[in-house]
């Protein structure tokens, strides 16, 4: 069961229940990148309703860590699972999985909206033209730029189109988000309306991966963090 | 809606924003295939002669320089690595963008094609020779080009490693494409080479896009 608690039901976007209990865990992954090893026999776990915070120097491997969960990258050695299945040749995993990093894969040449449309039609089965229409609308109205709809993403901000990548998140049914660096060029009133989405999803039970080069010791997303260090090996 | 239709209609979208990458490949096509008349004797029949290859060759070349932006700005922004981890089909994703690309570049200068064969005099009865040829020619042109630009992607300048990939792959193409016209002048039956060229395309639709796709996930990694 799915717990739905007030602050879910503040959202009209995205009402798609998911699967009672999500599972993601590596087991054994190792990361080289040229010479240098980033890291090796690194293992994790996570549930449903937990947000693993990986941290750690800059060129640790943070960021190769997450493009290897989400499937860009190859981990050298392990395996990733997802659900007691092997997550990469798992289509229900990529499903599962939304990836936002700090390309934002968006278009200069089109507008919000419809960079948010783009990726509603690739997430989405639902012809309901209207319904797509107005969780479009809702989303970007969340995120606080429903003014900014009809605008190329090249006259957006740095933030504004942060915030526009992240709408992508509540026009689809993701369980597994994987966030790189979220609070990047966000400000403040940005940053806490991302916590707050991050809340929302992990009480309804999904599961976060993301790295923050800060401690999120005071952020609301504390109260479900898992910590994962990832210390530089003078590996070669 | 469908794979190959979303990344179709995305790419036209997406073209028609940015219309010099309309514009460039058929310019280029216009402008290479013209400084031929302008740098050879005035002769009717050298110009006959010769017209029907520099036409491939125009072609072949303007293809080229179209591929290099085939997916350089979705790796630039993020977009590429989306696509590779969407539970959607890659290669028919790399197919409809393929073939958006070929609407936007191989066909529209197939359609240019019958305007350039009058600069070279070529007889009104052999230009749908050519314009057949090059409409079943370039679709390959661009798939095939499509891998090269795939492996290339992540490189500062990979034109011109895209072409010394990619043009020897172009050979076959262009000899059954040229021959066409040869064949044509001399009254033979240019059947064998359209039938070649349908086979080369019929090979590049099917195999190319999990060429592509495979370049793409062995680049980006």
């Amino acid at each position: 069961m799915v717990l739905i608690n007030s602050v879910f039901c503040k959202t009209k976007v995205n009402l798609t229940l998911m699967p009672s209990t999500q599972a993601i865990s590596a087991k054994n992954l190792s990361c080289t990148r040229g010479d240098k090893l980033l890291f090796e026999n690194l293992n994790f776990s996570i549930v449903s309703g937990e947000c693993l915070h990986v941290t750690g120097e800059n060129g640790s491997g943070k960021t190769s860590l997450l493009r290897i969960i989400a499937g860009i990258n190859r981990s050298e050695t392990g395996e990733l699972v997802w659900n007691n299945e092997n997550a990469l040749v798992n289509l229900s995993f990529f499903a599962a999985c939304a990836y936002i990093a700090h390309k934002d894969g968006l278009k200069n040449e089109l507008t919000a909206i419809e960079n948010l449309r783009y990726y509603q039609q690739l997430e989405s089965n639902n012809s309901n033209s209207d319904q797509n229409e107005e969780a479009l609308d809702e989303a970007l109205d969340r995120l606080k730029i429903l003014q900014c709809a009809d605008l190329s993403a090249q006259q957006l901000s740095f933030g504004q189109r942060r915030r526009l990548a992240f709408a992508r998140l509540l026009v689809s049914n993701f369980s597994l988000w994987i966030l790189d660096e979220p609070f990047t060029g966000i400000d403040k009133n940005g940053r806490a309306l991302i916590e707050e989405l991050c809340v929302e999803h992990l009480e309804k039970g999904g599961v976060i991966i993301l790295t923050h080069h800060q401690s999120l010791i005071d952020s609301p997303i504390n109260a479900y963090r898992k910590e994962l260090k990832l210390s530089e090996l003078d590996g070669s | 809606m469908n794979t190959l239709t979303l990344y179709f209609r995305r790419e036209w979208q997406l073209m028609f924003r940015n219309t010099s990458s309309l514009i460039q490949p058929l310019t280029f096509f216009i402008i290479i295939a013209l400084l031929f008349p302008f740098s050879l004797p005035a002769e009717n029949a050298l110009l006959q002669r010769i017209g029907g290859g520099v036409i491939w060759v125009s072609a072949v070349l303007a293809t080229l320089l179209s591929l290099e932006s085939m997916f350089h700005s979705d790796y630039h922004d993020g977009t590429l690595e989306q696509m590779l981890i969407h539970p959607r089909s890659l290669p028919l994703a790399m197919l409809g963008k393929a073939l958006a690309h070929w609407t936007a570049t191989g066909l529209v200068l197939s359609l240019f094609s019958p305007v350039l064969c009058l600069t070279f005099n070529i007889p009104s009865d052999q230009i749908w020779v050519l314009f057949a040829g090059l409409l079943l020619g370039t679709p390959s042109l661009t798939l095939i080009g499509a891998i090269g630009a795939a492996l290339t992607v992540t490189l500062r300048r990979g034109g011109v490693l895209i072409a010394i990939i990619i043009l020897p792959l172009y050979i076959p193409i262009l000899i059954f494409g040229a021959g066409m016209l040869t064949q044509a002048t001399q009254g033979l039956d240019v059947t064998s080479q359209l039938y070649a060229l349908a086979a080369i395309l019929t090979l590049a639709l099917t195999l190319s896009p999990f060429a592509i796709a495979g370049a793409l996930r062995v680049t980006i990694n």
